[in-house]
């Protein structure tokens, strides 16, 4: 896209169009606030999916992604100068129509992906078996990240395997459909771009695969797509703007921000695993502090009176309380599980070593019988994520 | 026809390389263009009469790239 090929582009409607797409955005925000019955593990899940959008993934799509919007918005410019210069004849001014394609290319691309993360949704339902192949591909997904994060600070060639590299005649077929000029190409091409997903897109379809619901896709790649489509408008118009330099920054950021991601993603797969090696796992052991955490104020406190076979364990929206129970050696004993109005992922409680799973009531208590374990041993437990973590120390 | 590859070692992704091989529609005499991010090159099939390296080369450079004649 050349400069004067920029200025085409009525400014007045990009801004118009980004403050609907950020409006949404908000609303996005504010309505898990309002919604006291709504699961806000879900919902956490999606803001997350969100942010990762307008953070990283716009950026990042746009690398990719931007060369066929380039391409139709060229065709598109195009075809308005050669109006244009007909037009001069009668001395009838012709506006241009640039935002118009990047508007059907984005909502074709939203459309597209939010289907696709259905089909990996549903795809991913027959692979969520157990916590075990969660634990997996929670862990597959964050090496994937971290690989392309590597990829993009040009650390080793071999990460450059990291990118996958579309079969050529699909992006030969891509190239050649970017020549049209009509309102059908740029709504064509957004829907293709599900050829071409860079890399946060393509960890963030790892992650659909991973819900294991046609729904939770769905709504996943919904609200990434959404994140990345108000950067890829405001971006796709400035571009010619951005020198290399600041344009390398903006990767450099990405990749940082996908690193980090990705090493949150393998935590969670390690904690699902139960391993002591998962960061969570390891800082409780050198903070002790941490195991203190006291429970809310409304919720029972938990028990562990000498000679009691039972143990208490509260069940909250934002993780186990407290994270470090002490329970004797070499003695079976039974763990309660309260929940009081707790909708968060926390609910699906997970002892890997036991290989117990359990989609807790969001009120009431369950029983898990714990048994005898040698002294010195520990049992981690975890939500299905990975992200709400504790353990039980046999002393 | 000749079959070249130059190597591209500034690509950041495979829409480079889709980029690249844009250049079969572009350039006058090109048959085929087959691009890697992963290897960080370009194939090129072309007729020797019509394409020299040295146009080949700008073309590149016009897309952005630095081409260089591998052995």
């Amino acid at each position: 896209m050349s400069k004067q090929q920029n200025k085409s582009i009525n400014p007045v409607f990009i801004v118009t169009l980004g403050v609907v797409f950020i409006a949404i955005a908000f609303m996005l925000f504010a309505f898990p606030l309002n919604a006291q019955s709504a699961d806000t593990g879900t919902w956490s899940q999606l803001v997350v999916a969100f942010i990762t959008g307008i953070t990283t993934g716009g950026l990042s799509c746009l690398a990719v992604q931007g060369g066929l919007l380039a391409s139709s918005l060229a065709n598109q410019i195009e075809q308005d100068y050669v109006e244009q210069a007909a037009n001069k004849k009668q001395k009838t001014p012709v506006r241009t129509n640039s935002a118009f394609p990047i508007f059907l290319f984005l909502v074709a691309k939203l459309v597209a992906y939010t289907l696709l993360g259905a089909l990996l949704g549903w795809l991913g339902s027959f692979l969520t078996l157990s916590p075990m192949t969660r634990a997996m591909l929670l862990i597959a997904i964050g090496i994937f990240m971290i690989g392309n994060a590597l990829r993009m600070f040009n650390v080793h060639p071999i990460f450059r395997y990291f990118s996958v590299e579309p079969p050529k005649f699909i992006t030969r077929y891509i190239r050649r459909t970017a020549k049209g000029t009509d309102t059908a190409t740029p709504l064509f091409l957004g829907a293709l771009t599900v050829f071409i997903p860079c890399g946060v897109t393509q960890a963030m379809m790892a992650t659909a695969l991973g819900t294991g619901s046609v729904a939770m896709g769905a709504a996943l790649m919904f609200a990434f797509i959404l994140g990345t489509s108000p950067v890829f408008f405001i971006v796709a118009y400035l571009t010619t703007e951005l020198g290399s330099r600041l344009e390398k920054f903006f990767m450099r950021f990405v990749a940082v921000v996908l690193l980090i991601l990705g090493f949150v993603t393998l935590d969670g797969g390690l904690n699902v695993l139960g391993s002591p090696l998962s960061f969570q796992n390891l800082t409780r052991s050198w903070l002790p502090s941490q195991s203190e955490t006291a429970p809310s104020a409304e919720s029972p406190q938990p028990s562990a009176p000498e000679g009691s076979s039972e143990l208490i364990l509260n069940v909250e929206d934002n993780g186990y309380f407290p994270s470090t129970l002490k329970a004797p050696a070499d003695k079976a004993f039974t763990l309660n599980l309260v929940t009081n109005q707790t909708y968060s992922c926390a609910r699906d409680f997970v002892i890997p070593a036991l290989d117990y799973y359990e989609l807790l009531p969001d009120t009431g208590t369950v029983q898990v019988n714990i048994p005898a374990q040698e002294k010195g041993s520990t049992l981690f437990f975890t939500c299905s994520m990975g992200m709400y973590t504790g353990q039980i120390v046999f002393e | 026809m000749i079959k070249k590859t130059f190597k591209i070692p500034d690509m950041t992704c495979s829409a480079c390389a889709m980029k690249l091989e844009s250049l079969e529609d572009d350039l006058d005499g090109v048959k085929e263009i087959n691009a890697s991010y992963h290897r960080l090159e370009m194939v090129i099939e072309y007729e020797e009469a019509k394409l020299t390296d040295e146009q080949i080369i700008a073309a590149v450079k016009k897309k952005g790239y630095n081409a260089v004649l591998a052995n």
